[in-house]
């Protein structure tokens, strides 16, 4: 029981089909480009390079 | 099983289901209050010297407390606790070694993941987390992955290295 707590998974990293990794749970994001640090819950972070407003997804993905 | 011992911050730390005992040698006078008072918890000839079995959660406290020096330290295991403690605990870690207040536990069983950008680079995420991709669904234990953000990885999701050649900025 006391290992399966320490192993608890605190966040889902979903890779969505053809588009952005979502995150969402309990996690700090670290932009180590633009120097900002925040605890947003859920995220949408592009992985296509194609976003206009990086890290994030704008959907460019489906251009 | 958890453990009660190990090695943290220039020292040990010890624990019971109350609290935790941090213990810097290098800061000890032997001013020898604490097996004088409790040897049955601090007995420098035992290893490990520190038995938080030994005696009660307020007996302990009653004793580090005694430590002229930030050599023993205490804190409650609930955070929250720790907030209102008042100055006459006068070895309590806000008192005594306020760098440990708001310090990451390493064993913290609630640790958030980390996920950082790299500069040009990829989305690296260590810690503890369910990884969900072409269908399968991966528990990673603190671990670290890698993830591609120039989409010119040959191993997508999983960054291959390739966003240098490919000149990828962002």
């Amino acid at each position: 029981m006391e290992e399966n707590k320490e192993n608890k998974s605190q966040a889902i990293i979903e890779v969505l089909d053809f588009g952005p990794l979502k995150i969402t749970g309990n996690f700090l994001l670290k932009d180590l480009k633009r120097n900002k640090e925040d605890s947003p819950g859920e995220i949408k972070l592009c992985i296509c390079g194609k976003s206009g407003n990086k890290p994030y997804c704008d959907e460019s993905h489906k251009k | 099983m958890e453990r009660n011992d190990n090695q943290f911050s220039g020292g040990r730390r010890y624990k019971n289901d109350d609290i935790t005992v941090y213990w810097k040698p290098s800061a000890c006078v032997h001013a020898s209050y604490c097996y004088r008072e409790l040897l049955e918890v601090f007995d420098p000839s035992r290893r490990p010297w520190v038995d938080m079995n030994g005696s009660t959660t307020e007996k302990i406290i009653e004793v580090v407390n005694l430590c002229p020096t930030e050599a023993l330290a205490w804190k409650w295991n609930d955070e929250e606790k720790n907030e209102s403690v008042g100055s006459d605990q006068l070895n309590h870690i806000k008192f005594r070694r306020p760098e440990l207040m708001n310090s990451i536990d390493p064993d913290s069983k609630e640790q958030p993941v980390s996920v950082k950008i790299m500069a040009d680079g990829p989305i690296v995420i260590k810690g503890n987390f369910t990884l969900l991709y072409n269908g399968t669904k991966k528990e990673v234990h603190d671990s670290m992955i890698s993830i591609c953000r120039c989409g010119v990885s040959d191993h997508m999701p999983f960054c291959d290295g390739q966003h240098r050649k490919a000149g990828f900025i962002g």
